[in-house]
């Protein structure tokens, strides 16, 4: 059930800050369902990206934020692109994702939420990705030591594998870019 | 000698006809000495090819075996009369609509175009020449409605020098629209467009304003229409009232108020608004104190002018016209008695999108400010709800009705400037904004006024503690809705208005399922009734917004200024005609005439006989078939012409 006025509940609030934040109209949108029609990992979401834009316009705000589609878009931005609108969908999926990890309203696809934040402090640590640290940590870190490990063999003869951490020039820099982008450089 | 030719219309009739055969059949039958298919008959060439055939053949009557008579007969009889023959020895038969069009099986197809054809050729053995006379026509026209688009024709068909009489049933013309507030899609101040239209209206030197009258009785035909007009007596004579409005404010008898849809109320005697034209009042009847057996004469003896009078009585005026244009306008569909979950009209703060539209407006009950009927207070939550009476086959009513789309966003629009921190809500099937701008404008109703289009239907409306419980459902969400609503404003759909199937009558307009009066082709005779020397402006034809209403209003001018500035009509040659030596007077005939075309006469002492008066006569031929002893023919259909037509079906 849907109730209006949305003001009565904390979902005005929420929307109101996904628009600003994503500097994306939501009223633009009207339905004319493209974004999922090019959507490519639209089969793994709970709500389609349509669906997702339609939620937000009628305050649903919760559902969205706690959604499987905000973990899981892949920000490869198609419906962005194609939206007739010029709606930045991707955008607005990605500041719903921000908005829910902020405000802690996450608690499916956790493994996802734990790559992106290794991810993230793996860049941020060393200038770029170093792939075997993130892999090591994120297989402790879900208690999966030995996942993928049969394919060490096949990545090493490829020799694009690095086991220590490449060095790159000025790493402070990237650091500092971290900081300015959003202060604690822990998500995305 | 006869020429057939037989049309493939391009595929229309040759994908289920074969022509060619069917020319082939129609050679063979005696007298015909020229039978052909053509590609386009009624084409530049095809009329070329028709035309060489009548010179080098020396053809004297001619079959056009196509299309329907209705669409091609005037284009072929021309045809003829370029070549040189009487434009009346054509007989056309109809092998598309009456054959290809109804047909799938080739050979049948083929077989019964052959038949048809046949039957004309039989038929046209006996055409005669025939010539059209000519009859004078009343340069006068008959504008019946005196909305928006009764005014622009009347203004139109003024301009061009022809004087224009304008019937308007109620106090004031202006119609809907002096009613609306703003317009889409520019937001135009309804009546800063339309009250100086009004004002030249009752300024015009070619046009006589006639007000609380309607049109009685009807009499004749194109070229001269005699109407009866009914003034109603209003008890105030027009010429002296100045609308100083006294007696409006010193009447002590409360009426409902009209012009503003029932929102606020009126007086007995009043004048219909501030910017009515013309600005005279009016007393009703069945509300006045007097009249109701009271002693009141309080707006008599205040009047300054003098005008009231009680004694005024109906008064029935008779006037000729050449032309009529019907601009009856259009009503709002009643929805209390059609959707009982929205409360039949039991709660005061569901109301209808005009009364809505009297409640912006400056010159309405509240004086623009929003104030929802209950207890007077500043709604903040305004759901609408559209197609009521629309679109919506459990209430009889499919069809849709064109503006309210966009009506909509306009108030949801005009909700958010009135008061900022409301937010309206609307329930919507599809959205239709085809017009210019109109997409643009309904966008604009969401994205700049935060307007929330839930795209469903309403379930039902309910009070709870002093609001309004609106349950509906968001189709795009797939979940139920639920909307605490402060006012809830219902788009009805627009119906024919009331009083025009009764006009419709009395000019022989013909009316379809709706009540909207019919034009004579919905793509080609837009604003043409099927009667002659009738035409259609506005709503009245059906739903449309003010734009094309305008547009289709100076279209029925133009026709009517075409008609008219000739001063004489073209009568059609296929009348009746009495053989008045074997007449024996029974007048039969004179009964059944629909159109009063026949008198008595004496041809010789002693005995009367029937006449037709050919430039009555509209060729019906209902004399002809109840006339006892056979003696009246009609020109074109006479009974040698029918009966070879039978014989040559049933050989």
């Amino acid at each position: 059930m849907i109730s209006f006025p949305i003001s009565i509940n904390e979902g005005a609030r929420l929307l109101a800050e996904i628009e600003q934040r994503s500097g994306q109209r939501l009223s633009a949108c009207y339905q004319c369902g493209r974004c999922t029609s090019t959507c490519v990992a639209a089969f793994a979401f709970d709500y389609p990206p349509h669906r997702l834009m339609r939620l937000l316009q009628v305050g649903m705000v919760r559902e969205v934020l706690a959604s499987k589609t905000a973990q899981l878009c892949l920000d490869c931005m198609t419906c962005s692109m194609r939206c007739p609108m010029k709606i930045d969908v991707a955008g607005v999926i990605e500041t719903a994702k921000a908005v829910a990890d902020e405000a802690g309203l996450q608690d499916t696809e956790r493994n996802v939420r734990l790559f992106r934040r290794g991810f993230l402090n793996n860049v941020r640590r060393h200038g770029r990705l170093h792939e075997a640290g993130l892999l090591i940590w994120f297989n402790f870190k879900t208690n999966n030591p030995m996942n993928d490990v049969k394919l060490l063999p096949l990545v090493l003869r490829k020799k694009n594998f690095h086991i220590f951490p490449p060095r790159i020039k000025n790493r402070r820099q990237v650091r500092r870019l971290f900081r300015e982008i959003n202060g604690s450089g822990k998500q995305g | 000698m006869i020429g057939v030719f037989i049309c493939q219309c391009g595929t229309n009739i040759s994908a289920t006809v074969d022509t060619g055969k069917v020319a082939q059949a129609a050679a063979a039958m005696r007298g015909v000495a020229d039978a052909e298919s053509i590609q386009y008959a009624c084409s530049d060439p095809g009329q070329a090819a028709i035309a060489a055939a009548i010179r080098h053949k020396r053809l004297d009557r001619v079959v056009i075996g196509a299309c329907s008579p209705r669409m091609h007969e005037a284009t072929f009889r021309r045809a003829l009369d370029r070549a040189g023959l009487n434009p009346f020895m054509l007989e056309m038969v109809n092998i598309r609509e009456h054959c290809s069009w109804i047909h799938s099986d080739v050979d049948q197809a083929t077989e019964k175009a052959a038949g048809l054809v046949r039957k004309g050729i039989a038929r046209v053995r006996h055409h005669l020449p025939l010539s059209a006379g000519k009859t004078a026509a009343v340069r006068r026209a008959l504008v019946v409605g005196g909305g928006i688009a009764g005014i622009q024709a009347a203004l139109d068909i003024a301009a061009a020098g022809i004087p224009v009489t304008l019937v308007e049933k109620s106090p004031t013309i202006g119609g809907n629209m002096a009613r609306l507030d703003k317009t889409f899609p520019t937001l135009d101040c309804s009546s800063c467009i339309l009250t100086p239209l009004m004002v030249e209206v009752k300024q015009h030197e070619n046009i006589e304003l006639m007000v609380n009258s309607e049109v009685d009785d009807v009499h004749g035909h194109v070229g001269n229409f005699e109407v009866d007009i009914r003034r109603k007596a209003t008890c105030v004579d027009e010429k002296k009232c100045s609308g100083c409005m006294i007696c409006q404010e010193k009447c002590p008898a409360k009426a409902p108020d009209d012009f503003n849809a029932g929102m606020g109320q009126s007086k007995a005697i009043s004048v219909a608004s501030p910017q009515a034209v013309p600005l005279v009042a009016s007393l009703r009847k069945e509300h006045c104190r007097r009249f109701s057996g009271g002693k009141c004469r309080v707006c008599q003896k205040l009047c300054p002018a003098g005008a009231v009078d009680y004694g005024q009585q109906d008064e029935v005026v008779r006037q000729s016209f050449g032309a009529v244009v019907a601009a009856t306008g259009y009503g709002f569909y009643d929805w209390t008695g059609a959707y009982p979950t929205y409360g039949m009209g039991l709660y005061p703060d569901v109301i209808t999108s005009l009364q809505y539209e009297r409640l912006l407006s400056a010159s309405g009950p509240t004086g623009g400010h929003i104030r929802r009927p209950s207890d007077g207070a500043e709604p903040r939550q305004v759901v609408f709800i559209s197609c009521i009476g629309s679109r919506d086959e459990s209430v009889g009513r499919p069809q849709c009705c064109s503006v309210g789309c966009m009506y909509i966003a306009k108030q949801a629009i005009l909700t958010k400037e009135h008061i900022p921190d409301s937010q309206s809500y609307i329930f919507y099937i599809d959205m239709r904004a085809g017009g210019k701008n109109y997409e643009e404008f309904a966008r604009r109703a969401q994205t700049r006024y935060g307007t929330l289009y839930i795209r469903g239907r309403v379930g039902k409306i309910f009070p709870r503690w002093g609001k309004l419980v609106v349950m509906g459902t968001d189709t795009l969400v797939g979940d139920q809705v639920e909307i605490e609503a402060d006012l809830v404003v219902l788009a009805t759909g627009l119906t024919a208005s009331d009083g025009a199937g009764g006009l419709a009558r009395k000019f022989n307009i013909s009316c379809d399922e709706n009540g909207f009066m019919a034009e004579g082709h919905p793509k080609l005779k837009p604003v043409e009734a099927e009667a002659a020397g009738v035409f259609l402006a506005g709503a009245c034809q059906g739903p449309k917004d003010i734009p094309a209403t305008v547009a289709q209003a100076g279209a029925a001018a133009a026709k009517v200024i075409g008609l008219l500035s000739r001063g004489e009509l073209e009568t059609s040659p296929m009348v009746a005609a009495v053989s008045q030596s074997k007449c024996s007077g029974c007048f039969k005939c004179r009964d059944v005439c629909p159109f009063g075309a026949i008198e008595d006469e004496r041809p010789a002492a002693g005995r009367t006989a029937a006449r037709v008066l050919a430039s009555l006569c509209r060729g019906c031929g209902i004399c002809s078939a109840a006339c006892p002893p056979g003696v009246i023919s009609l020109s074109g259909y006479t009974d040698k012409q029918l009966l070879a037509e039978v014989v040559a079906a049933l050989r």
